[in-house]
């Protein structure tokens, strides 16, 4: 479970989050939307550790992430794939994916084992030696997925997988993004903007509008809330309806 | 505040990289390059000083010495994205530690030369530590003031030279320090090829690293800092490991100069840490030939322009365009591009074989 | 304790100079970016300018001063829309390295011109007017170093804040791109700015040329104090840079008559940078630091 409490980012004079309360359950993909600058990345951000919170906590599964600096939480288990991807392009596919399981807390003896069960997983399987700069886009962004399901992972997020891929690769990633909670037991949260990855991925998903929570529940009920609607498209809609009755 | 931001500084002063060849199907000590290497190595070993004059001979030993100090160098600016403007005061201090033990003890050559090491190692740790959680500016800054400080703190207590207490120097001792030789390789050309295999085992050292967690630690983290975190790095102790391993490096590289003789504090000026850092910079900090090529330019055309009485201020006018010059047009130097060179064509050769599109680039 | 005062002088008026060096360094960057390691040898460059139209041409110390300071200018304004331009995209440290070029050609340069060997004095006209404060002899130099401090940096401080130019100077150190987007002449402010950063370090160099000595590599890295001054400013605040010259300055001289210090007493700014730094790293703020 992910739970979030009173949880305020402020950025100079700027709140990006404003006192964000939610929770999200057990093993299961979760997903974030609200339109551009609603805080979504800042979030992301913060469960990471790249940022530090003015206010509030954030506890997964029972423990309490604030305390421990970005690389511990990777350690402790927090994956996460960024919006443009961050794989290392020197390295190898195998290499890649080997250090996040060589630097968590994971034995050392089944490394190999699970790195090619990782890969297997995203269809990169015979894929290990070549070198991730050469690989095109699609396929880094499925080496990054493979460095966020190695070993033991138990929070992962996701920021926009989708974005820059083409519909086929899409529709591969959401079979691939909708397999993880149970290959894995972790909590996904998935940010996009593409509603039907969404649609399909995520059981339960929160809305973020202006740095605050707008909305949370069963994906299909939120994704048919008016004031989502409002807050993506603005004002208008209201006063198209108005103006039609 | 000063430079932020989560994208790698190192990105900017590192080369592309070239096609990527398979690291698993071979053992990598029995691919291509270290082969020639190897051969070239032994060349240099047995024939060089039979060729070359003394005064050549002397060169070679401090152009091998300098290899060492601008392969720390290579390490932390090429690997980590970490510029360190204070590589030859490091030098020195090693030169320092080994003559202090050398005088004030009866250790055999071999652990002096480790000692000097790990007592540089400390120093540089010590200077470099501070400013690693702030930005890369910061360090090249603390790094730069560190090496006018340990000039500073030379230029006062001068080198050991057989006197007793605590900074070893008397002004009855030796005019001209020299760390005892083993006996093995007294005289200058049978210690030049001692210091050629100092050298080689340091460079082993280095891609020993380059090959294990550390050096895909390094990679991770002078590419996208973001993704290091991401990925369980603990960025502060492997920039940490960086800078101990140059500065051991540094510190075994004095002590090679310690053994070569006439040591003084005018042989390692502040200016020569920038010079080392421009000759890295102009020969390539990615690729590990680019230290020795570095080294080379700034031993080798020295003592060129001393013999033909060509003043050496015209050096660090060279220097100074060359790093404007690579910044400017070609960030991964004279190697590098090279290097780029062979590996255009190498791809060229296999897209022909494997009749892949000519479309597949790398990154 | 009157015997440390002359100290005290000595100590303040070095240390107006370093305060000086560092508001020119942190003026620079905090419009472009670039940290410059070569204010020490434009200074060197200007005094020893400032020298030989003096003694090799004869030529009036005002003028001769006038010239000095324009050459250091002119050299860093030409940097900066040559090699500065050229860099102005890319990273911080990438933009600093420029600047260590510069300062190694400019050393190599030097050498060439001016005979290292020789031993050259300039001094200032200002030096021989002495007066009596209590019980203190201060020299012209030494007033005219801490007034134009004090001076430079309440003008500077002014300046940025309330005037157009300053306004703008200080947006293109937040965003240079969108600040040319609202339409401020970008080019025309930097251009400005590296005159200026120029000017200051002229000026400090022929400060120092009577202070310390004339001779270029200890002019060169006597841009050390400056970075110090400019890291405990956090290379950004104006009136810091000014407490931090005094203090750093007033410290190194008053190690002179500590026999076992005297010695090591020009290390005093590494080790204010290193006390600054830890406390800066220490006191770290809201967004891990990952570069």
């Amino acid at each position: 479970m992910l739970s979030v409490r009173g949880l305020t980012v402020r950025y100079g004079a700027v709140v990006s989050l404003n006192d964000v309360s939610f929770e999200f359950p057990t093993a299961t993909t979760c997903g974030l939307i609200g339109p551009n600058g609603a805080g979504k990345t800042t979030f992301l951000n913060t469960v990471s550790g790249f940022s530090k919170p003015a206010a509030g906590a954030i506890t997964a599964f029972g423990e309490e992430l604030g305390p421990m600096s970005g690389y511990q939480r990777a350690r402790w288990g927090l994956r996460r794939t960024f919006q443009t991807e961050q794989t290392i392009h020197k390295l190898t596919v195998y290499d890649n994916v080997a250090m996040v399981h060589e630097h968590s807390r994971s034995r050392r003896a089944n490394r190999r084992a699970a790195v090619r069960d990782a890969l297997d997983f995203v269809g990169l399987g015979g894929m290990g030696d070549t070198a991730v700069g050469e690989l095109d886009a699609g396929n880094r962004r499925m080496v990054e997925i493979a460095r966020a399901v190695v070993g033991e992972p138990q929070l992962i997020l996701m920021d926009e997988p989708a974005a820059g891929l083409p519909d086929n690769e899409t529709a591969r990633l959401s079979e691939i993004i909708r397999a993880i909670p149970e290959r894995t037991g972790a909590l996904t949260v998935l940010v996009d903007h593409d509603m039907d990855l969404v649609t399909s991925c995520c059981s339960i998903t929160a809305v973020l509008d202006f740095g605050s929570l707008l909305a949370i529940g069963a994906t299909a009920e939120v994704l048919a809330d008016t004031r989502v609607a409002k807050a993506y498209l603005g004002e208008e809609i209201d006063e198209e309806e108005e103006q039609t009755s | 505040m000063m430079a932020t931001g989560m994208v790698s500084h190192g990105r900017d002063l590192s080369p592309l990289p070239p096609a990527a060849t398979s690291k698993r199907k071979r053992p990598w000590w029995l691919s291509g390059t270290p082969v020639v290497t190897a051969v070239v190595v032994a060349a240099v070993f047995v024939v060089w000083p039979m060729l070359a004059s003394g005064y050549w001979v002397q060169a070679s030993t401090s152009a091998a010495a300098f290899a060492m100090a601008a392969l720390g160098v290579s390490v932390l600016v090429g690997r980590v994205g970490l510029i360190s403007l204070g590589q030859v005061a490091l030098v020195a201090t090693g030169a320092w530690i080994a003559l202090r033990l050398g005088y004030g003890t009866g250790l055999p050559f071999p652990v002096i030369v480790f000692l000097a090491g790990v007592g540089t190692g400390v120093v540089g740790l010590v200077i470099g530590l501070p400013s690693l959680w702030l930005s890369g500016l910061t360090f090249a800054v603390l790094t730069l003031m560190g090496a006018a400080a340990i000039t500073l703190v030379l230029t006062v207590i001068s080198f050991p030279n057989g006197g007793g207490g605590l900074t070893g120097f008397a002004s009855t001792g030796d005019s001209a320090p020299m760390l005892e030789r083993p006996m093995y390789a007294d005289s200058d050309a049978d210690y030049f090829r001692l210091a050629l295999v100092i050298a080689v085992l340091m460079f082993a050292l280095v891609l020993i690293h380059l090959n294990s967690r550390a050096g895909r630690a390094w990679e991770a983290i002078r590419q996208s800092p973001a993704a290091a975190i991401g990925t369980g790095i603990d960025v502060v102790r492997y920039k940490l490991w960086a800078i101990l391993l140059a500065s051991f490096i540094a510190g075994v590289a004095g002590a090679v100069m310690a053994g070569a003789g006439g040591i003084r504090v005018t042989l390692f000026p502040v200016q020569d840490s920038i010079i080392i850092v421009a000759a890295v910079l102009m020969a390539g900090a990615f690729s590990l030939w680019g230290a020795i090529v570095a080294a080379v330019l700034m031993k080798f055309l020295g003592a060129a322009f001393t013999l033909l009485d060509v003043s050496s201020s015209l050096l660090l006018i060279l220097f100074g365009a060359g790093i404007i010059q690579v910044l400017l047009q070609s960030p991964q130097g004279i190697v590098g591009q090279l290097q780029g060179v062979v590996a255009r064509r190498r791809r060229r050769d296999r897209t022909a074989d494997t009749g892949q599109a000519e479309g597949e680039q790398d990154a | 304790m009157s015997n440390l005062l002359p100290f005290v002088v000595l100590g303040i008026a070095l240390g107006s100079v370093f305060a000086l060096s560092g508001l020119g360094i942190v003026v620079l960057y905090r419009t472009t970016g670039v940290l410059n390691f070569a204010g020490g040898a434009t200074g060197a460059l200007g005094a020893l300018v400032a020298w030989t139209l003096l003694e090799a041409l004869g030529l009036n110390e005002w003028v001769a001063y006038l010239g000095g300071i324009l050459t250091a200018a002119f050299l860093t304004l030409l940097y900066g829309v040559t090699v500065g331009r050229g860099l102005a995209h890319r990273d911080p440290l990438t933009k600093a390295m420029g600047t260590i070029g510069l300062l190694l050609a400019l050393l190599g340069l030097m050498s060439l011109v001016w005979n290292p060997t020789v031993v050259r004095t300039m001094p200032l006209p200002t030096t021989a007017i002495t007066m009596r404060i209590g019980p203190v002899v201060v020299n012209g130099t030494q007033i005219v170093a801490l007034v134009l401090a004090l001076v430079v940096c309440a003008a500077t401080a002014v300046f940025l804040k309330r005037s157009k130019l300053g306004t703008a100077m200080r947006a293109m150190a937040d965003d240079r791109t969108s600040t040319a987007i609202l339409g401020v002449p970008v080019r025309s402010v930097e251009a400005t700015t590296w005159f200026v950063s120029g000017l200051l370090a002229g000026v400090s160099g022929l400060l120092l040329s009577n202070l310390v000595n004339l001779n270029a590599v200890d002019l060169t890295f006597l841009v050390i104090p400056a970075l110090a001054v400019a890291l405990v400013a956090m290379l950004r605040s104006v009136w810091v840079c000014f407490a931090a010259g005094l203090a750093i300055g007033l410290i190194q001289s008053l190690l002179t008559p500590v026999l076992a210090l005297s010695p090591y007493r020009s290390m005093t700014p590494f080790v204010v940078a290193v006390v600054a730094v830890l406390w800066m790293a220490w006191r770290r703020p809201n967004v891990e630091r990952i570069a």
